[in-house]
């Protein structure tokens, strides 16, 4: 037990000063790990964010009611009192033509070409709409209500805004199946830079292992500082990926409050995502594990002495 | 303790090394390892610190069969033996106290006690005050007796030296020699291959002399001594007219 624990604490120590030997290079490897993870993390986040953006949005406004261009201010009270009267909907309000006609202009300003168009045209083409949340969420009973409102007099269009939520969600699902590719495919390059840099390690300590073969050394003997590198190289890499991530996160951070307050409301973006550090973390040091062992059981065949 | 019964050794692609060959090791003995170059010294001595296993034949270490021993106790069985290599083995990349070292760090010794037994090996070939010297600064002597403290450090019953003497002059091989002989005075078992018999002593010794493979075991008396030294120069002369 003693031995054991002498064993390991001797590997680690042996590592340690072989990466404060060579600090650099450690960096080096340890900021391409980094990097590596940082990437898919980046990207999960994103999509994180945008799903619970899109579940978000949704609750916001679920059916649009755009009404006839002819229909006048009796017509829309008419239509209010219903919509009022309807127990299916938790609330509605009214856009007329020209708040929306305002709006368009007010936000296609900063836009030369759209602005352009938007003066071009004479006369508002856009018509008076109600935007209308309903109590339920279940997708059926909106469709019911969609219909419903879309048989009202004056409606020209009824439109069950899941639609693109739906569309949106699939989008990042597909998203999501993208990260995971890209997650395998550079979980496969950190396998093969650790992989290299232990054998390349191991090259530079020909000697010292054959003598310690000959010498009586086991195979955990000569494995285990390898292993322990592998480790720390995963470990560093993550915490590093880590730093980064947190970073940039603070450079989006003043852009997220304004978004917030754009949706005003209880919607914030989950960054700290702690789940994420510690699955980043443990992926590495596993990969850095892994890939120890393998070029180490490779270099400890090529040593085998009978 | 070591016997050999009908040892045969030979390598991937090569003639027999050794052939046939019976012999027997008592513990504290003194024994040389004679024959010209290529003549199968060092391969007798790697079958015997289990780092080469017999072609046919059973090597008996201990009353432990070599050849069937499972690979997981084969490095248990090599820390019985201190090993002092033909070509040193030292490590030129640390010091003279981080390659002596390096035997207690494989069987688990560490701390101060490792420490201790550092310093003493260094102490008893005379390199003490070189602890934090890098073995290249080391004279040809120097790296010899460094090889030796790091063969003695985990205090092995048998010490097992290739040529240990091979391309030293004359006095520096006599330092050396006495050092084994202090080890052996202690009862630690010595086999040593040597090409010439400078360092064979004044006392009977026992020799074991190969010679094609084959091998000729006989007791040298102080008064043979010159005469066998001499046909062993010219053994090796006549070598490196070969050569
Ligand atoms: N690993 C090896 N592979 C193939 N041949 C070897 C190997 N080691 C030694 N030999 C051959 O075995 C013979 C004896 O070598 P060795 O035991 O080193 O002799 P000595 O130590 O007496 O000079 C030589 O002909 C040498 O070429
Ligand atoms: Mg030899």
């Amino acid at each position: 037990m003693n031995n054991w624990l002498n064993h390991h604490t001797q590997a680690l120590k042996q590592v340690l000063s072989r990466m404060r030997r060579h600090a650099w290079s450690t960096f080096m490897i340890c900021l391409v790990i980094g990097v590596s993870l940082c990437l898919p993390s980046l990207f999960y986040l994103g999509v994180d964010n945008l799903s619970k953006l899109a579940e978000h949005m949704q609750s916001d406004t679920e059916i649009s009611l755009f009404l006839k261009h002819d229909a006048d201010a009796t017509t829309i009270q008419k239509i209010e009192q219903q919509l009022a009267s309807n127990n299916a909907i938790l609330h509605h309000h009214l856009v007329t033509k020209e708040e929306a006609w305002q709006q368009l202009k007010k936000n296609s300003a900063s836009n030369q070409d759209l602005s352009e168009t938007v003066q071009a045209l004479k006369n508002n083409p856009l018509p008076d709409a109600f935007f209308i949340q309903a109590k339920s969420a279940a997708p059926d009973e909106l469709e019911t209500l969609k219909n419903s409102l879309q048989n009202i007099p004056g409606v020209e269009h009824a439109l069950l805004n899941t639609e693109w939520v739906k569309r949106l969600a699939t989008l990042l699902n597909l998203g999501e199946q993208f990260i995971f590719f890209i997650a395998l495919l550079l979980a496969v390059v950190l396998l093969v830079i650790i992989g290299n840099t232990i054998r390349m390690q191991i090259l530079t300590q020909k000697d010292e292992i054959e003598v310690s073969y000959l010498i009586g050394a086991t195979n955990s003997f000569i494995r285990t500082p390898f292993l322990y590198a592998g480790v720390l190289y995963g470990l560093l890499g993550g915490l590093l990926a880590i730093a980064m991530m947190m970073l940039i996160m603070m450079t989006f951070n003043y852009s997220i409050a304004d978004l917030s307050q754009l949706y005003s409301s209880d919607f914030s973006l989950r960054l700290l995502n702690s789940e994420l550090f510690i699955t980043m973390i443990g992926t590495a040091v596993s990969i850095g594990w892994i890939g120890a062992y393998l070029a180490v059981s490779k270099a400890i065949a090529s040593f085998k002495l009978m | 303790m070591i016997q050999f019964d009908q040892v045969t050794k030979r390598y991937p692609g090569s003639d027999e090394v050794l052939r046939n060959v019976s012999l027997h090791i008592n513990s504290g003995e003194f024994v040389f390892v004679t024959g010209h170059s290529g003549a199968g010294k060092s391969t007798l001595l790697k079958l015997i610190a289990a780092t080469e296993r017999p072609t046919s034949g059973t090597v008996l270490i201990a009353n432990q069969n070599v050849s069937q021993l499972k690979a997981s106790a084969i490095p248990f069985l090599r820390r019985r033996f201190g090993l002092i290599f033909q070509d040193h083995k030292l490590l030129y990349d640390r010091n003279c106290f981080e390659n002596v070292i390096l035997p207690l760090h494989i069987n688990g010794t560490s701390g101060i006690e490792a420490a201790k037994r550092v310093r003493a090996a260094l102490d008893k070939v005379g390199l003490l005050h070189k602890e934090k010297a890098m073995p290249i600064t080391l004279s040809g002597g120097e790296q010899q007796r460094l090889a030796i403290a790091r063969a003695v450090v985990s205090r092995p019953s048998i010490l097992i030296a290739d040529e240990p003497t091979g391309n030293l002059d004359a006095s520096y091989a006599a330092d050396i020699m006495a050092i084994f002989y202090a080890f052996n005075q202690v009862g630690v078992t010595v086999i040593m291959a040597t090409h010439d018999a400078l360092g064979i002593s004044a006392k009977q010794s026992r020799v074991l002399h190969l010679s094609q493979g084959l091998l000729n075991e006989h007791l040298l008396h102080p008064t043979e001594l010159e005469d066998n030294q001499a046909s062993l120069e010219n053994a090796s002369v006549e070598n490196s007219y070969d050569e």
